[in-house]
This record gives C-alpha cells, sequence and structure tokens, in this order.
C-alpha cells in the first residue's frame, strides 16, 4: 500500500492507534506462513520416501489442486461477502453429468471430439451458474440465509445427478477428452494451466478491481454497502454466479480425468473448499481473504492427500491433519482480530 | 446567524405508514443552501423515518419530496446520492475491513484509464491522493489513507463518515447522530465539520439527541413529535430548557 504522506492537521484528530508489535505483522503474513508450512511438508514427505519428489507425484497434486482450487476460490469470494456456499460439491457432479449427456449424444451423432468438448465445458458452466443464479435468487428474494440456500441446491443437485444417471457414471463422450489430462508441461496438463489462468483473473479482479472493492464491502458492512449506493442484490448475483460457473468449471476438469460424467464426483468437496478457504486465512464472517491464501491452502490440502498416501500412512489420517489445519488457522484469524488489526 | 441562500431541499406534507403505524404525518420542512437545520425529538418522534425517506432508503407514503425546487422521488440511497444529498448513518456507515480511501471512495470508485477500466480495475493511487486531499479539505486529517478502518479510533473512524459525506455531497448532507459516543474534543471537531460544510453553502440536517450540540451549531431547529412537525424556529428563540420541554410535549403553541 501506497502510504500518503501525513501532514500536520489543521484540526488534529486523534492520534492513530499503532499496535504494529512484532506478533501481529508475523501473523498479518499468513500467505508466508502457509508457504513455510506447505515447504516442511514438502521436505518431510520427500526425506520418509524417496520417490515423492518427483515430477509424477507433482503431477497428480496439481491435477488433484485444479478442480479444488477452482471451487475454493468460488468459496473464497462466497465467503469474503459474509455468505457460504454449500453446493459447490453437489455443482460438480451435477453440471459434469448434464454435460456428459450432451456430449454422449453429440458424440453419438457423429461429431468431432475438439467441438464435443468445447460444448461440453461450455454445458458446465452453463450449468453451474444457473445453480449459482438460483442460490442467488434464494437469497434475495426468498430471504434465505446462504447457508439454508446452498444446502436446498445441494441437496436438489446431487439428488438430481442419481436420479439421472440412476448413479452410473455416464460414459461415451469423445475419445480425445481422457488424453488432455496428461502432464503437458512438467507435471502440468493442459487443465491445470487453465486453472493457473483462471486464478490469476480471479487474483486481478478480487484484489484490483471494483468486483473484489464491492464483495469486501459488502462482507465487511453490507448496511454501509447498500447506503453507498452499490446495488448488493445484484452484487450477490453475480458472486454466486461466479461460484457456481467456478464449480461447474470443476465439474468439467473432473469428466476428463473419469473420461464419463459421475454422480458422485465433487461429493463433499464444499467442506474441502471451505477448509482450503479457512486455512488461507479467510474469515467466515466477511471481509477477510486473498487470493493466494486460497490457493496455498488448497495445495496444502492436496499435498497432505497425496504424502500420506506415498509415504504409507493410512490416508484417513488426511482428515485429522486438515481439522488440525483449520484449528490453528482460525486461531491466528481470532488472534488478529483481537490485535485490532484486519487484512 | 449567516444569511440564508435558497431553499435547496424541501419536503412537503410527508406521511409515511407501516402497516396500521403512522410513523410520519404531514411532515413540512425547508432547508436553505448554508444552513444548518436540527432535527430534534423524542424516541418514536419519528425523526429516523423522516431521515430515511430524506436519503431515498424508504419511500414516503404520500407527499413530496423537493430538491431545488423540482419534485424528486428516490427509489434508492443511490438516487438520492447522485443527486447530490449525502447521509452520514449512525454508527454504520463504513466498512471496516476496507482502507480510508476504499471507504471514501465506496460505491464511486475511479476507474484506470482505458480497456483496463472498463474491466472494472480501480485506480488505487490517484484514489489513495484524492482521499487525502479530500478529507484534509474538509478539515480532517487521518493519516495513511491506505490504512484499514479498523484500525482506526472510534473518533477517526467518525471524522471518516463526516469527512467522506461533506467531500461528496453537492446540495445536502444529513447527519444522523454524529456526535454519537464521540468526547467532548471530538465532538468539537465534528461541530467544526459541520460549519466548514455550512460555509460551503451545503445545506445540513443535523439530527441529534445532545440538546447543548443542537444549539452550538443550528441556524433553525424543527421539532418532531409523534411524527408530526410541532415547532419550527430559530435556534435563537431557544434554550436548553424550552427546547427539552417542546420535545417532551411540556411545552406547547
Amino acid at each position: 500500500m501506497a502510504t500518503t504522506d501525513v501532514k500536520q492537521p489543521s484540526s488534529p484528530v486523534t492520534q492513530v492507534v499503532a499496535p504494529t508489535s512484532r506478533l501481529k505483522s508475523a501473523l498479518a503474513n499468513q500467505q508466508l506462513l502457509l508457504l513455510i508450512v506447505w515447504l516442511v511438508m514438502v521436505l518431510g514427505f520427500s526425506l520418509k520416501s524417496p520417490i515423492f519428489f518427483s515430477v509424477d507425484v507433482a503431477g497428480n497434486i496439481f491435477a488433484d489442486w485444479g478442480p479444488l482450487v477452482l471451487i475454493a476460490l468460488g468459496e473464497l469470494i462466497v465467503v469474503i461477502s459474509a455468505g457460504i456456499d454449500l453446493s459447490v460439491g453437489a455443482n460438480v457432479g451435477f453440471s459434469g453429468v448434464i454435460a456428459a449427456f450432451a456430449m454422449k449424444a453429440l458424440t453419438t451423432a457423429g461429431v468431432a471430439s475438439t467441438p464435443t468438448l468445447l460444448i461440453g465445458v461450455l454445458v458446465c458452466v452453463v450449468v453451474g451458474s444457473l445453480i449459482g443464479l438460483i442460490n442467488a435468487l434464494l437469497i434475495n428474494y426468498a430471504k434465505l440465509v446462504p447457508f439454508i440456500a446452498t444446502l436446498v441446491t445441494l441437496g436438489a443437485a446431487s439428488g438430481m445427478s442419481l436420479v439421472l444417471t440412476k448413479g452410473a457414471p455416464i460414459m461415451g463422450g469423445p475419445a480425445g477428452g481422457i488424453m488432455l489430462s496428461v502432464p503437458w508441461i512438467g507435471p502440468f496438463s493442459k487443465p491445470v494451466l487453465v486453472v493457473i489462468v483462471v486464478v490469476a483473473v480471479m487474483w486481478a479482479f478480487l484484489h484490483k478491481a471494483r468486483f473484489g472493492r464491492y464483495t469486501y464491502a459488502i462482507g465487511s458492512n453490507a448496511f454501509a454497502a447498500r447506503a453507498a449506493g452499490i446495488d448488493v442484490k445484484r452484487h450477490i448475483v453475480k458472486i454466486y454466479m461466479l461460484s457456481g460457473f467456478l464449480a461447474g468449471l470443476a465439474g468439467f476438469f473432473f469428466y476428463l480425468r473419469l473420461g464419463g460424467g459421475a454422480p458422485t464426483s465433487g461429493y463433499g468437496m464444499e467442506l474441502d473448499a471451505i477448509a482450503a478457504v479457512v486455512i488461507g486465512g479467510a474469515a467466515l464472517a466477511g471481509g477477510v481473504g486473498r487470493v493466494s491464501g486460497t490457493v496455498l491452502g488448497a495445495l496444502i490440502l492436496t499435498t497432505v492427500t497425496s504424502g500420506l498416501i506415498i509415504v504409507g500412512v493410512d490416508p484417513s489420517w488426511k482428515r485429522v491433519v486438515v481439522a488440525v489445519l483449520i484449528a490453528v488457522a482460525a486461531t491466528l484469524q481470532a488472534l488478529r482480530k483481537s490485535e485490532g488489526g484486519a487484512s | 446567524m449567516t444569511e440564508r441562500g435558497d431553499v435547496i431541499y424541501e419536503v412537503r406534507n410527508l406521511c409515511k405508514r407501516y402497516g396500521a403505524v403512522v410513523a410520519l404525518d404531514d411532515a413540512s420542512m425547508k432547508l436553505h443552501a448554508g444552513e444548518v437545520v436540527g432535527l430534534v425529538g423524542d424516541n418514536g418522534a419519528g425523526k429516523s423515518t423522516l431521515v430515511k425517506c430524506l436519503s431515498g432508503a424508504h419511500q414516503p407514503t404520500s407527499g413530496q419530496i423537493l430538491l431545488d425546487g423540482v419534485e424528486r422521488e428516490w427509489s434508492s440511497p443511490h438516487d438520492a446520492i447522485q443527486a447530490g444529498v449525502e447521509t452520514l448513518y449512525q454508527d454504520s456507515g463504513l466498512a471496516p475491513h476496507l482502507s480510508v480511501s476504499a471507504n471514501v471512495f465506496l460505491g464511486r470508485e475511479e476507474l484506470k484509464p482505458g480497456i483496463l477500466g472498463k474491466m472494472g480495475f480501480l485506480a488505487q493511487k490517484s484514489m489513495d491522493t484524492r482521499a487525502h486531499m479530500d478529507l484534509d479539505r474538509v478539515g480532517i486529517a487521518v493519516p495513511a489513507s491506505g490504512r484499514s478502518v479498523a484500525q482506526l479510533s472510534g473518533g477517526q473512524r467518525q471524522a471518516v463518515a463526516i469527512g467522506r459525506a461533506v467531500a461528496w455531497a453537492s446540495r445536502v448532507i444529513i447527519l444522523d447522530e454524529p456526535t454519537n459516543h464521540l468526547g467532548a474534543r471530538q465532538a468539537g471537531e465534528v461541530l467544526h465539520v459541520i460549519q466548514r460544510a455550512k460555509e460551503q453553502g451545503l445545506g445540513v440536517i443535523f439530527i441529534s439527541h445532545t440538546l447543548p450540540h443542537v444549539l452550538q451549531v443550528t441556524d433553525r431547529v424543527v421539532v418532531l413529535r409523534l411524527g408530526r412537525v410541532v415547532k419550527d424556529a430559530p435556534t435563537s428563540d431557544f434554550d436548553v430548557d424550552s427546547l427539552l420541554g417542546t420535545i417532551t410535549g411540556l411545552i406547547t403553541d
């Protein structure tokens, strides 16, 4: 932040409280802490198992990270606005299933692989955005709190996925799809590279643009946002539609990895997304959170999962590790708040 | 006190009902340019309702609102802000997680020139500089526009909120209990800012329970009781006792 020089006030207002203790400045840099945690994890797993530090394992980690960070970024903007989106996991499965039906039909009709896949990704993001739109309408006009509104769409979308597929994955789409998921440059597959671009775009719009400014303002004080003339309802629509859009994109990611649309894809992922967001330093009360924190939070989650499997620890321990990380991150958040500063 | 300008903001026969409850009953008042009007009344007298109608937060059931002699209808606070009517609400006007400059520019962010601006990217440096200048101009010096509002003291926050309202208001500024929860010195600074706004030719509506502040800073006082305007007279006609008597209904004309 550029700090404007302090002039002597013509009408002096009270001195600024300056609680810049060492503790606070250390806590304030959550991203640095997360980076250190992640590096320590990578180092620990590498020492424990010689095969951990490899392009193959990195490829797996990033393949898991891709869809997770997509829905976690959607969750992040919702959480910054002081809302919550429980429907993202169900959205992944539902949008993937609908796109799988569409791509199966196109493939059966003899349409080539590439246009079919392009239509598939379009169907995913449109279906995903529509679920987000329903969330926003329930919040704005049915006056449901975000938790309930998105619980409704979670249930409806995951139920519909099972009904439409009778529980089995929908295969028979374009053959070229699954090949896209293999690593292309180093450990990065083409879809993962797309995710990295999405991360950069989200960073810019959340931290440098009016979209983000309004999102933080609504989460910080919705009354003040409204009084300042911001159309809060309209912005809520944008926020939840963007979250749905990103979940739909994650649905396509899963489709590519599986080569089909499974109703169970994304099952329970809303909790991983919330975990990534909280570990990344966002506050569920709203107004706080950074893209960089969420990206690292998601990376830590996927690294833990892969690492535990590779070093031969029961992967069920992952939940315990994640629980501890959430507790630590939330505690830091609370401490930072009691120190009197906001991010 | 000082010479008054033209009538800048006016309400005629304003009524507001919430279901069966009549919150505002045939209220009329005028505000001149360069004038500070105190709006006083007991709890439930209709002050908040009148403020909400004047700021566009609520729509009156009947009656007229005129800005510069032209009848206006505010469908949202945005409409009133666009027309130059700024409102400072009790306590809750700022977003604590945002910086001082982000708060000053909230809802009217400056965008970068060209294609980046079209995409909604913010001209942050320019806003930081201008926020500092604007606050300085209205007599408020809050260091470091980049600092988040949560890190400011209560008095500074209130100063930023008022500074923002004065900086943006082109016609009218409505201050709802701006001296609440402030110490004597900070309240004095707020009253000073109100004087500055008045000298700039703004019309100021000052709502307060602190009667000495009302007597100190206003030119005229409008007393509301049970939703009706019961008194509208120059401030020099009142002292604390007679004002209190009028508010409580012990003194009637």
